[in-house]
């Protein structure tokens, strides 16, 4: 495991009168496949929002190879090399793959009209990189399944250089063998140099691929521990608790 | 065979071929059924170029903005007050070229007020739009005493009327300018990162801000266009009928929701094209023309716009599941 990329410090969050993170730590370090696990509403999604400029914390600091950063955009946090695969929210359905590859990062020619043909040669080979091969760069999103969307949008975050690929329930809507497919890929990442947060409550997907284990529960991280130290049901009896 | 098969598909799978079809199919039975084949006569067919822009203009505007996911009912409200503007500013003797101009960043800063109310507040387009129709219809009646004012630039500058309501080889000047604009915005929407943006923010808002796109400033141009073009459309109208008046371009609002909603734009925004709107328009001013011709009550008009809009949206439903 090697240095601290991104560490997160006492990170409190408030919507209304409620506390959705009440001074959160969270390090990613790199090469490392981090889990961040809890029961729904243990505040996994507004911690990621806040790393990925979503959400502006209340308070607490962010520290990007041990220098303070400020993120206070998504296109803050895409420069920093930090790309992020919300939930249900990565794609616009209506909209061809080629345009949300490079949706927000659009290829131009002068005045900023759209290079469509290097936008689609370069979407076909951006996905056939990563083993997704389709059709046509034209096809809408919506006809496609949820394993090829998730593609996509690892795709476009690897294209962009990721260097930390947040997942947001990455797993979730996909049958079993489209999981695994994800499942594998992530791996590879790591093993390409990239890290990885993979946020989830399915501890089954995110056990056999995570190196270690950040552990939320009502706005609190209540645990943080190597995958060697524990097992399935362990963690488990941890969230639980 | 299966070639031809294969463009009929092709085609059809094009979103505004649809409504296409449908207007190509009324005017063929306008011309068939109308006395003496009227509808097909020279001057039937000018009226028809020179009224269409009105409408058209600011239904590419509406669906712009619907496109991106919001609603302007108070475009005919702008359109009135930026016209009555212009004429009260050239009664009182400013430069009618000035006075246009001065419409044109009034309808912007209209548009723009819409869009920062709507965003910065959160609030539905259609409860800001609603409002801002109510405050601006009634800002013209005062303004106006409920009375026409009335606009006659052609006497100073004849070259006004003729830039905007006059012939190019018997083609009416607005009807050109209906298609530049028509042109200008699909090279926005098909060919501009701007476009991207506004398909993006309209079909997944989440989804466009996660990839950085400044959704809400989005939003707000979009606003801020169909201000411009509704002004623009107040201009070329006020020009051609020589006045503006009080109750200028009421219920303008929702003919051009239909023409957008005709021509293949959806409601929740995200899809939609400017060639439909294009077709819808006209196919509106198709209808009412048509309707007159083949003697039929003027109350027709308003039923057959309606059952088509619910037709129009039934038949895009159902191809797109496909």
């Amino acid at each position: 495991m090697g240095e601290t990329l991104v560490e997160m410090k006492n990170i409190y969050k408030k919507f209304g009168e409620v506390y959705a993170l009440k001074g959160v730590d969270f390090v990613i370090k790199r090469n490392e496949i981090v889990g961040l696990v809890g029961d729904n509403g243990a505040g996994k999604s507004t911690l990621i929002k806040i790393l990925s400029g979503i959400y502006l914390a209340d308070k607490g600091e962010i520290y990007f190879k041990g220098r303070r950063v400020h993120i206070n955009s998504p296109k803050d946090a895409m420069k920093l090399g930090i790309e992020t695969i919300h939930q249900d929210q990565a794609l616009v359905n209506e909209m061809s793959v080629a345009r949300n590859i490079f949706m927000g990062r659009e290829l131009t020619k002068t005045l900023h009209l759209l290079d469509k043909k290097k936008m689609r040669e370069k979407s076909m080979e951006i996905l056939t990189d990563i083993g997704l091969h389709l059709k046509s760069p034209d096809i809408n999103v919506k006809s496609l399944s949820g394993g090829e969307r998730q593609g996509i949008a690892i795709a476009r975050a690897m294209h962009f250089n990721a260097k930390i690929l947040v997942m947001d329930e990455p797993t979730t809507a996909l049958s079993i063998r489209e999981a695994q497919k994800i499942l594998q890929f992530i791996k590879q990442l790591r093993n390409s140099g990239v890290s990885c947060v993979f946020i989830t409550h399915n501890l089954h997907h995110v056990y056999p691929v995570a190196d270690r284990f950040t552990i939320l529960s009502h706005g609190r991280k209540i645990n943080d521990i190597m995958k060697k130290d524990t097992s399935i049901e362990k963690l488990e009896q941890l969230i639980m608790k | 065979m299966k070639r031809i098969i294969k463009i009929i598909e092709k085609f059809y799978s094009y979103r505004p071929a649809t409504i296409f079809i449908i207007l190509i199919g009324l005017v063929t039975i306008f011309s068939v059924f109308s006395p003496n084949h009227t509808f097909l006569n020279l001057k039937v067919i000018t009226s028809i170029l020179r009224i269409t822009p009105i409408l058209g203009i600011v239904s590419i505007g509406v669906t712009i903005l619907m496109i991106c996911g919001e609603f302007d009912l108070s475009v005919g409200s702008i359109l009135a007050f930026c016209s009555m503007i212009m004429a009260i500013l050239f009664s009182n003797g400013m430069n009618v070229f000035l006075a246009a101009f001065i419409a044109l960043i009034i309808g912007a800063f209209v548009g723009m007020l819409n869009g920062i109310i709507t965003v910065k507040f959160g609030i539905p387009s259609f409860i800001t739009t609603l409002g801002m129709m109510m405050i601006l219809r009634g800002v013209v009646l005062l303004l106006s005493e409920g009375m026409p004012i009335s606009f006659h630039p052609e006497q100073k500058h004849h070259i006004f009327s003729s830039i905007f309501v006059g012939n190019i080889l018997g083609i009416p000047m607005q009807f050109i300018w209906f298609l530049r604009v028509a042109f200008l915005f699909w090279i926005v929407l098909e060919h501009h990162k701007f476009g991207n943006w506004v398909y993006a923010t309209g079909g997944n808002k989440e989804a466009a801000r996660a990839m950085g796109i400044p959704t809400n400033k989005t939003k707000i141009i979009c606003f801020i266009i169909v201000g411009i073009l509704c002004a623009f459309s107040g201009i070329i109208e006020t020009t051609r009928i020589y006045s503006s008046y009080p109750l200028q371009a009421e219920g303008m609002n929702l003919l051009a929701i239909s023409a957008t909603v005709i021509g293949g734009t959806a409601l929740s925004g995200g899809v939609g094209t400017i060639i439909g709107t294009v077709c819808g328009a006209i196919l509106i001013q198709v209808i009412d023309t048509g309707l007159l011709l083949l003697r039929a009550p003027a109350f027709w008009f308003r039923t057959f716009i309606g059952m088509l809009i619910i037709l129009v949206v039934i038949i895009n439903k159902y191809l797109r599941r496909r």
